[in-house]
């Protein structure tokens, strides 16, 4: 009896010992099965945060990017962050095209700004691409000539952002030695604005204006003074016989045939051009005020008058150029970013305000421009009323379809019109542009 | 101190054991854990090394897929008879130029994509300080600053390559980056252009980045030894030749990796020279940091303990179960003789104690039979010895008797002379002709009769010897010659002062045994005498029998046992009493 007595405790001790060891084995597997299990959770989870992390795409940094970095500060959530990425305009279009395109949505910012001029191509090329914003803000309280570019079948795409009113700003001291006040600058057309260039090329040795050959933005703002496009409100291409386009190359022919103007082929060297004191005007969108303003020894030297108009009748001293709206794609974060740009774009009054005085970005979010902040006389222009005026050519600017390939058709008309400086008829130019034009976006 | 001592010794196999134990199963875990983390840890380098050389391997492709990218651009552009044409030709007025401008783009937006992939930047300079930049964001240079940089001066003495440098100065506005520059030049030797692409630090981290992480770095190290691109940002821009003389040694070392000391700390060092940029490739490993995280020391160390206290445990146990049983065995042995060998041992603990007990109470029974049979033997030749004495009647006592009797008969002493050989007669017939070992009461009596007159016949009668048995006794069994002994004692030694007195025999039953009682009023004796039963004698006479009152008691003892035997008691010029104390026998035995 003893003995298997004995005989048992042994058995047991010893399957005691190996249930102890295996246990301490499995044990530690299990723990460190759950440890890694816990860090991949922490990591997804960290992941997850950093997809919290946005990315926005825009261009210019006095401007865009300032805006975007003043809405952040005004953004009161501290789980919210976002990395703001410079990047070219063009830059932007060409990898939004080939990410959209692809339709993997890889690398894609959260937060991406178009222009207005563009956004339709976008919109109606890729329309699952995009997150429908509508429901974060009130489309009423924005210029209503913003929501057409920035929606799509009645859906709202785009927050709009800036207007793209455009403004002839001037260097006073170039034009007076020209003889010229600011009286003479208000409410002319382009024809008496080449003239205005001529003399000063004369008196000062300076250049009327900088061009980029290969962005004719000027010629679009020339078109708008006349409510004229590339295309009709149904969507045809009207090159041929638009006798908007006509002037308008006509005056873009006149500023290079008479050596009034300078070249540039960058933004930078844009840039420049008008804060080294090489050009006398800068006829863009309002936009361009924060980068005139970075050259801060040329305070006082600089005034806004309205933009020169065609010399053709019905055409209004306002034009538009490049305002721009911000869009969400369609990706992880959608929410947070929709979120974070109703919150600011979309209805922070004081926001506008700080973005007038501080960055000199004029909103289209009409609440806002019954702030003060509308009426700040602007010491670098003068003591004028910078956004007071632009607001009120805002108003005037005549209203434009742009269509889906505003862009497109410049494409073929910048390398036409290459021939036509060369000495090509207008006419005929416009003839083989359109034809091409045609064929292309057929 | 005392106590130690004395614990130390009475579990002294225990603690050898134990200790041997303990000393052994440390060592052997000690040293496999030891060696299992240094295998590991030595196997996973090995691996990771392995693996970091292809790795190594991937980022200088994807470096010359990028030089490639860079070659194959520039020849592009210096073929490329538009641009050529464009920039020797002169553009005085702002028509001339916007067509430049135009057709300059437009040629370069093509060539462009080759290298846009790597996120890298095109720039072409004419002679005439027009910039044309394909990404101004990454790098943004105007004419001016650029045709008066040193670079250009670089440029023009190699006009035939493409020349890399490292620019972090004003030049860049700060931002790190690789510039690689060429000359576009006729064959006539005359340069008509600049080419330049440049790619920033970040972009270029971008080639290898995704093959680091904690503790596995690369550099990259220009031939001066400056690091111009690291994944630890804090290096980029610092200079460091013991690097890169670590790295030219490697060029000629056919090792897949080495262990340097860099920076204060041991690396892994493994590096590739990149001729197409002219900078060296070097990855770093911390082995420790990166070891780490594949071998849990503290894991393998914690389980090593766990296993080695559960084996000590267990040692414990079952070593202080087994000694406890050999040392219990070893305490019962040694006491084995106070219980003089009779006790068995206790049968417990393990087989082998057990097995020991059991054999060594088998041998202790052995030992008591054995010892038993011993004693039998003795006992039975004892008795044998007594038993032929008791036959034999001693011949000085016939001879004595005879000479007696012939006295006797010279006397003519007839009627005594008659009694006398009619009681030595009875006496040589009861003794000679009985065989029997036990006689009656009644028998003794006669022959007691027959000694007492051939005694008085011989030696007067001053002695009387008075008779008083108990009628029931008559028939009960006694040895031969118990009595006798002491009557003849009585006769000669009680009487030596004293001339007369007399001798009483009472034999009766007391307490169911058979009670003989020799009392004498003789001399007596001094207590000295009388030991163990018997009366000591010097003298050498001549008994009646080889039995004399010595070996009485012996015998009755022998034969009856302890509660029998035989009792002395005497008191000086008074008298010797003797009790012979016998069990009651009514048959013959």
């Amino acid at each position: 009896m003893k003995k298997t007595l004995s005989k048992k405790l042994w058995l047991l001790m010893l399957a005691l010992f190996t249930a102890l060891v295996l246990t301490a084995c499995s044990g530690d597997d299990e723990g460190s099965d759950n440890a890694e299990g816990n860090d991949d959770a922490e990591g997804s989870e960290a992941s997850e945060g950093e997809g919290a992390e946005l990315t926005a795409w825009a261009w210019d940094v006095n401007f865009n990017i300032a805006a975007l970095n003043l809405a952040l500060e005004h953004y009161d959530n501290e789980e919210f962050n976002l990395e703001i990425i410079e990047n070219a305009q063009d830059d932007i279009v060409q990898r939004l095209n080939t990410g959209l395109s692809s339709g993997t949505m890889k690398g894609m910012p959260n937060i991406v700004l178009i222009e207005d001029q563009r956004a339709q191509s976008f919109l109606q090329s890729y329309p699952d691409a995009f997150y429908a914003i509508g429901d974060y803000f009130n489309t009423e309280d924005f210029a209503d000539y913003k929501i057409a570019p920035t929606s799509l079948d009645g859906a709202q795409y785009g927050l709009p952002f800036d207007t793209g009113v455009t403004g002839l700003f001037y260097r006073t001291d170039y034009l007076e030695e020209a003889g010229y006040s600011h009286e003479d600058l208000v409410d002319i057309t382009w024809t008496e604005y080449i003239e205005i260039a001529t003399d000063v090329k004369e008196k000062t040795g300076k250049a009327m204006l900088s061009l980029d050959p290969n962005d004719l933005g000027i010629l679009r703002v020339m078109m708008q003074t006349t409510g004229a496009w590339y295309t009709t409100e149904d969507g045809s291409i009207q090159l041929e016989d638009n006798e908007a386009l006509k002037m308008a190359l006509e005056n873009y022919k006149a500023l290079l045939n008479n050596d009034l103007a300078n070249l540039h082929s960058d933004w930078s060297q844009f840039l420049a051009s008008f804060n080294s004191g090489d050009t006398a005007s800068v006829p863009v969108g309002n936009w361009i005020a924060p980068s005139v303003e970075a050259e801060e020894s040329q305070s006082g030297l600089w005034r806004v008058a309205p933009t020169p108009r065609l010399d053709m009748e019905g055409a209004a001293n306002a034009s538009n150029q490049g305002g721009s709206s911000f869009y969400v794609l369609n990706i992880d974060g959608k929410e947070a970013a929709a979120e974070f740009l109703g919150e600011t774009f979309g209805s922070n009054v004081e926001f506008y305000q700080d973005l007038v005085t501080e960055v000199g970005a004029i909103g289209t979010y009409k609440p806002a421009s019954e702030g003060d902040a509308y009426q700040f006389e602007n010491e670098f222009f003068n003591g004028q009323q910078v956004v007071y005026d632009f607001s009120q050519w805002m108003e005037d600017i005549p209203q434009v379809d742009y269509g889906m390939n505003t862009y497109g058709i410049e494409d073929i008309l910048s390398a036409e019109i290459q021939q036509y400086l060369d000495g090509k008829d207008l006419d005929e130019m416009l003839t083989d542009a359109q034809a091409q034009a045609e064929n292309q976006f057929k | 101190m005392k106590k130690l001592i004395r614990f130390v010794q009475a579990n002294n196999l225990f603690i050898k054991f134990f200790l041997v134990m303990v000393i052994s199963i440390i060592a052997v875990s000690l040293f496999i854990t030891y060696s299992s983390i240094r295998m590991s840890s030595n196997l996973f380098i090995d691996t990771f090394s392995i693996t970091n050389s292809k790795v190594m391997d991937q980022i200088t492709q994807r470096f010359n897929s990028f030089t490639d990218s860079i070659v194959s651009a520039s020849l592009e552009v210096d073929t490329n008879g538009t641009i050529k044409q464009l920039l020797l030709e002169d553009h005085d007025n702002a028509v001339d130029k916007s067509t430049f401008y135009f057709y300059m783009t437009d040629e370069m937006d093509r060539i462009y994509s080759e290298v846009d992939p790597d996120d890298t930047n095109m720039v072409i300079m004419s002679n005439s300080n027009d910039i044309f930049n394909m990404n101004y964001i990454k790098w943004q240079i105007n004419g001016h600053t650029l045709m008066n940089d040193p670079m250009i001066e670089r440029v023009e003495n190699s006009p035939n390559e493409i020349v890399y440098q490292y620019e972090d100065s004003e030049l860049t506005n700060g931002v790190p980056m690789i510039i690689a520059s060429k000359a576009l030049k006729l064959k006539t030797g005359y340069i008509y252009g600049y080419l330049f692409f440049s790619l920033t630090e970040p972009d270029l981290k971008e080639f290898y980045e995704s093959y680091t992480g904690v503790g596995n770095n690369v550099l990259l190290v220009t031939p001066t030894g400056k690091i111009i691109s690291s994944n630890q940002d804090e290096r980029i821009g610092e200079t460091s030749p013991q690097l890169l003389s670590y790295a030219e040694d490697f060029e000629n070392l056919d090792a897949e990796y080495q262990q340097v000391n860099v920076f204060d700390q041991d690396y892994i060092f493994l590096s590739e020279y990149i001729p197409s940029l002219d900078i060296y490739l070097i990855n770093l490993i911390d082995q420790e940091t990166v070891a780490e995280n594949v071998t849990d020391t503290n894991e393998i160390i914690l389980i090593s303990i766990a296993i080695v206290s559960l084996s000590v445990l267990v040692a414990f146990l079952i070593l202080r179960r087994m000694t406890n049983s050999i040392s219990n065995l070893v305490h019962q042995i040694s006491d084995m003789a106070r219980y003089q060998f009779n006790k068995p041992l206790k049968v417990t603990g393990g087989y082998e104690t057990r097995k020991i007990a059991n054999a060594f109470n088998y041998m202790l029974n052995e030992l008591q039979d054995y010892v038993q049979i011993l004693m039998k033997t003795q006992e039975k030749q004892r008795k044998a010895e007594l038993e032929a004495l008791q036959h034999q009647i001693s011949p000085h006592f016939i001879y004595n008797t005879l000479a007696s009797i012939k006295f006797m008969i010279k006397q003519e002493k007839k009627e005594t002379a008659s009694d006398t050989i009619d009681s030595f007669i009875s006496l040589l017939q009861s003794s000679i002709s009985n065989a029997d070992e036990t006689i009656t009461v009644e028998q003794e009596l006669e022959n007691l009769k027959s000694y007492v007159q051939i005694n008085q016949a011989r030696y007067g009668e001053r002695i009387k010897v008075n008779y008083l048995v108990s009628p029931d006794c008559l028939d009960l069994y006694l040895p031969k010659l118990v009595i006798q002994p002491f009557i003849e004692n009585a006769f000669f030694h009680a009487f030596t002062k004293k001339k007369s007195g007399y001798i009483q025999i009472l034999i009766a039953q007391k307490e169911e045994k058979l009670v003989c009682e020799i009392i004498d009023n003789g001399d007596g004796m001094i207590s000295e005498r009388i030991a163990n039963n018997t009366i000591k004698s010097k003298e050498k006479r001549q008994l009646f029998s080889g039995i004399g009152v010595k070996n009485v008691h012996e015998r009755i003892q022998l034969r009856y046992g302890k509660n029998y035997g035989v009792e002395i008691t005497s008191e000086l010029s008074k008298g010797t009493r003797v009790i012979i104390k016998l069990p009651v026998n009514d048959e013959q035995t």
